[in-house]
């Protein structure tokens, strides 16, 4: 068995505490909530995780493009699509699908076609794009909801959301496209992973970047209408990128990612599916949106390395390291000036010189056991000189560095002061450089 | 508010008479169009500015969020203060105008975090805050003005029938208490309903309620017959009041701090080395946002609305290079808009053509059985007429339109062919490879075009006297190698002043 490096580690276990918590959740919902696992339920739950699996997987990209609100602008200008296939054709979800996707696609081109030929802004573009389809499409529905028959309900459902509509041949009809969609993913996944984090060296490597924005585009279209169903036009955007920016917080690779925002996905898209099941009041989407920002909220909390509580953490670990390291400068300073560097230091001195940073350090030091205190008095313990004088000795090191780094031919790196010099430079240049200081000194 | 609509309607009554004034506002139509061009024009100006300074889709941000804000304000004032406010309350507004500005300053929070780009900031924020309103709409608020139609996309149709009567003549306000001999006095069960007994059956206590009682105010005191002379009283939609405050704020707001407002979208560092304090500037932009935002909210919703902010100044900035003129002509592009769109929710598309006989022409082709009487939202048909106004604008702009930018390029395309063939021919003539290289019929293997594209060129060239033909070979005219000449002299300059 290959040993897992700690960020894969991570992934999988958060794959599992949702998937128990997935799991912990329907004996929950029957005994807390009352919720009873009917058919219609179990429909209703199983449609809302495969959409929310297929929007959270394509999502990804929409976030890692920087094209979210993209993902806005496109779903609202399903809505006339939907429309206008009602009037063609009835209410026949695929054929409402189709239209759905043409009237998002047309959307697309329209705002291409503005960002081309004219001065105007790609935010200003979307805008324009998002309030015009809209108004198309809430026009169109007033003036299908002015029709003697009834069965125009199921047409509001795609501006909120509505689980209970979906039926059995639903579920199956957005399982085949879900599949497809996926199998297009994985066909062209290297494709999709240059175009989306460097588009330049892709189209110098002979990939044809048009090509596959175009099925990149095409995909998320896909899901975005799949998902109407479930979320609606105007809280689509939310479903569509919050599991992406959720599993971006929690790893650095492409595939890690995916697995990870598809699996929150199908998690907030199922929860929030049962949950406005219970009450019908409740459309579907704002469940979900609200399920999917708090995972999204949580990541980007507590998700370790890039979550803002382990950046607190951090940056005051850095403050009390950098606190210790100048007070122990400043303490081996004047002791060296009285003579020896075990010579006591007063409190009072000490403090008078760096202030809150010198006592946040000592308490530093004294845990290292570089300091030890007596009546008042700081002295440094054998240990502690010696930390002080290698610290010298590497300063000084990186002192000729700078002055002299040229002269004598050491690579040119950022200079850290921080880091131990023979850390960053090689071998043969640290001779040179303790060469160069010898020579000063002597 | 009231003692305001009442200055409004005393200053309208020294040019027209109370019955016509009661006569206009009477008519959905006038009403809709007054609320419409209101809105377009306040949305309009401040869009500009916000187009200007790229933030286009905070206005998006704003009417979302804005929305939670009422819906909150909403509850708090139905539980709390156990009365229902309508939507022009200032308290509503004041709230939900605060609502607006901290979510964008959330916003900003977010993305400075660094974890987030801009566009997933937004794309984060605002579904949920709208997910959260909706919740609360749906599941909390049963309010007639308060459903989820409501806000998607307003009440425009019908906001000439929500008024304040305002009385001129013959005020009595009559007042009823429970001694009065008007007063109303009926025997009601107070606990029966709790115990599930009949007023007959024992234990039963009794109060005595006054139907009646309150205080009238001269419309209601007219209509319930307490009062013999008829009140001389002017309906005032209160959703006109609103509107038109926020309009009037707004172009106090752009006129007063016009020079302001433009350095800061034009030149943020220079108006903050002049001490102009733009941020002041952004947030009282996004305070009157969100103003403009709630006064809209009842009219035509709050997602609609953001269209009166976007589409009008990009239509405008279609159009003019000039910051006023911007402002003029996406107030009129809007406003424009507001005034053809109620005809097109009624079916008249300006005048010309009638959607109704479109659908019946449908029918009659594919046999779709549609209804062939096209009713449909006021609110979405403005949005849509502003879109076709900036459809015309983007395609007949004389300076950044369609059609000029492809005239234009075609110009283009065709001076520089005309010059590259002047340039080449200008090279070789008098030398001794002129008869490889510039013989009519070779000629275009030497630019490796088309044959017929040549002759294009070089017809073109004839016919303004730059060339002519010496023995199958082409030559400059005079005119022509002036011609070169001075493009060569333009070009050498222009590669010093590089140089």
């Amino acid at each position: 068995m290959s040993r897992l490096s700690a960020e894969d580690r991570r992934v999988w276990i958060v794959i599992a505490v949702i998937t128990v918590l997935g799991a912990l959740f329907i004996p929950f919902s029957q005994i807390v909530l009352g919720v009873n696992y009917t058919y219609t339920v179990r429909t209703v739950a199983t449609g809302g995780a495969i959409l929310g699996l297929v929007t959270g997987v394509l999502g990804c990209f929409a976030v890692l493009r920087q094209e979210s609100l993209m993902g806005d602008a496109l779903s609202h200008a399903a809505l006339p699509g939907v429309g206008i296939a009602f009037l063609i054709a009835g209410r026949d979800l695929s054929v409402l699908l189709i239209g759905a996707g043409i009237s998002s696609w047309i959307g697309v081109q329209f705002i291409r076609l503005v960002l081309n030929t004219t001065r105007i802004k790609q935010d200003t573009a979307m805008g324009i794009t998002l309030a015009a389809w809209f108004a198309a499409g809430i026009a169109l529905l007033a003036y299908i909801q002015g029709r003697a028959d009834a069965s125009q309900a199921g047409l509001n459902t795609f501006i909120f959301g509505q689980a209970a509509a979906i039926v059995e041949s639903d579920v199956w009809l957005i399982s085949v496209i879900s599949l497809i969609s996926c199998g297009v993913l994985m066909l062209f996944w290297k494709e999709f992973k240059l175009v989306t984090f460097d588009p330049e060296f892709a189209g110098a490597n002979g990939f044809r970047i048009g090509l596959i924005n175009v099925i990149l585009s095409t995909l998320i279209v896909v899901a975005i209408v799949l998902g109407l169903q479930l979320a609606g036009v105007i809280l689509m955007v939310g479903m569509l990128i919050a599991p992406g920016i959720s599993a971006r917080q929690w790893t650095q690779k492409l595939n890690q990612m995916v697995i990870l925002s598809g699996v929150f996905g199908a998690f907030a898209g199922s929860l929030g599916a049962v949950l406005s099941a219970v009450d019908a009041d409740v459309p579907t989407g704002p469940m979900i949106i609200v399920a999917a920002f708090t995972i999204a909220l949580i990541s980007i909390g507590f998700a370790p390395q890039r979550g803002l509580l382990w950046k607190l953490i951090r940056r005051q670990s850095d403050q009390r390291r950098f606190a210790a390291q100048t007070t122990l400068r400043d303490l081996y300073k004047y002791a060296n000036s009285h003579g020896e560097a075990s010579y006591p230091i007063p409190n009072s001195l000490i403090l008078g010189i760096g202030g809150s940073t010198a006592s946040l350090g000592l308490k530093k030091l004294l845990q290292r056991g570089d300091v030890k205190q007596k009546n008042d008095k700081w002295i440094l313990t054998i240990q502690g000189i010696q930390v002080a004088t290698e610290d010298a000795y590497n300063q000084q090191l990186w002192d000729v560095y700078r002055v002299y780094g040229d002269e004598l031919g050491v690579p040119l790196i950022m200079e850290d002061r921080q880091k131990p010099i023979e850390d960053v430079l090689p071998d043969d240049a640290i001779i040179r450089l303790k060469q160069k200081l010898n020579e000063g000194l002597t | 508010m009231y003692g305001l609509e009442s200055l409004i309607i005393q200053f309208l009554m020294t040019f027209f008479t109370r019955e016509e004034i009661n006569f206009f506002l009477r008519d959905p139509q006038n009403t809709a169009i007054i609320i419409g061009c209101l809105i377009a024009i306040s949305g309009a100006l401040l869009g500009t500015f916000l187009l200007l300074r790229g933030m286009s889709l905070t206005s998006d941000a704003i009417s979302h969020t804005v929305l939670l804000g009422i819906v909150v304000a909403f509850m708090i004032m139905t539980s709390v203060f156990g009365q229902e406010p309508n939507t022009s309350s200032p308290w509503l507004i004041i709230g939900a105008a605060l609502a607006g500005v901290t979510t964008v300053v959330l916003t900003e929070l977010i993305y400075k975090s660094g974890l987030v780009k801009q566009d997933a900031a937004l794309g984060l924020a605002f579904p949920l805050l709208f997910a959260i309103s909706i919740i609360l709409v749906s599941r909390f608020v049963e309010d007639v003005h308060m459903d989820e139609d409501a806000v998607m996309i307003g009440e425009i149709g019908i906001a000439w029938a929500n008024t304040n009567s305002h009385c001129f003549e013959n005020c009595t306000t009559v007042t009823i208490e429970r001694d009065d001999e008007l007063a109303d006095i009926t025997r009601q069960c107070f606990n029966c309903r709790d115990l599930g007994i009949s007023p007959r059956d024992e234990g039963a206590e009794f109060s005595e309620i006054c139907t009646n009682c309150g205080t009238y105010s001269p419309g209601q005191a007219w209509q319930a017959g307490l009062v013999d002379e008829e009140p001389l009283l002017v309906f005032w939609p209160e959703s006109i009041t609103v509107t038109a405050l926020m309009t009037l704020l707004t172009i106090g707001f752009v006129t007063l701090f016009y020079k302001e407002l433009k350095l800061a979208s034009f030149d943020e560092s220079l108006a903050k080395a002049l001490g102009m304090r733009p941020s002041v500037m952004h947030y009282a932009l996004m305070i009157l946002v969100s103003l403009v935002a709630v006064g809209a909210f009842d009219a035509v919703g709050s997602i609609l609305v953001i269209a009166f902010f976007i589409i009008p100044p990009a239509a405008a900035y279609l159009l003019t290079d000039r910051l006023s003129l911007m402002l003029i002509y996406s107030a009129i592009i809007g406003s424009a808009g507001a005034f053809f769109g109620y005809g097109l929710a009624r079916g008249e598309f300006l005048g010309i053509f009638n959607i109704d006989d479109g659908l019946a022409f449908l029918n009659r082709v594919f046999d779709l059985g549609l209804l062939e009487r096209w009713d449909s939202s006021i609110s979405a048909s403005m949005v849509l007429m502003i879109f076709f106004f900036f459809l015309l604008s983007w395609i007949l702009s004389p300076k950044y339109g369609l059609v000029s930018t492809i005239i234009r390029r075609a110009n283009q395309r065709r001076r520089f062919n005309d010059q590259v063939v002047l340039g080449h021919i200008y090279n070789h003539q008098s030398t001794d490879r002129e008869a490889i290289e510039l013989t009519t019929d070779d000629l275009y293997q030497h630019f490796r075009w088309s044959q017929s594209k040549m002759k294009l060129v070089l017809g073109r060239l004839r016919a303004s006297n730059s060339i002519h033909v010496v023995n199958n070979i082409i030559q400059l005219t005079p005119r022509g190698e002036a011609h070169v000449k001075l493009f060569r002299q333009e070009n050498l300059a222009t590669e010093s002043t590089v140089n």
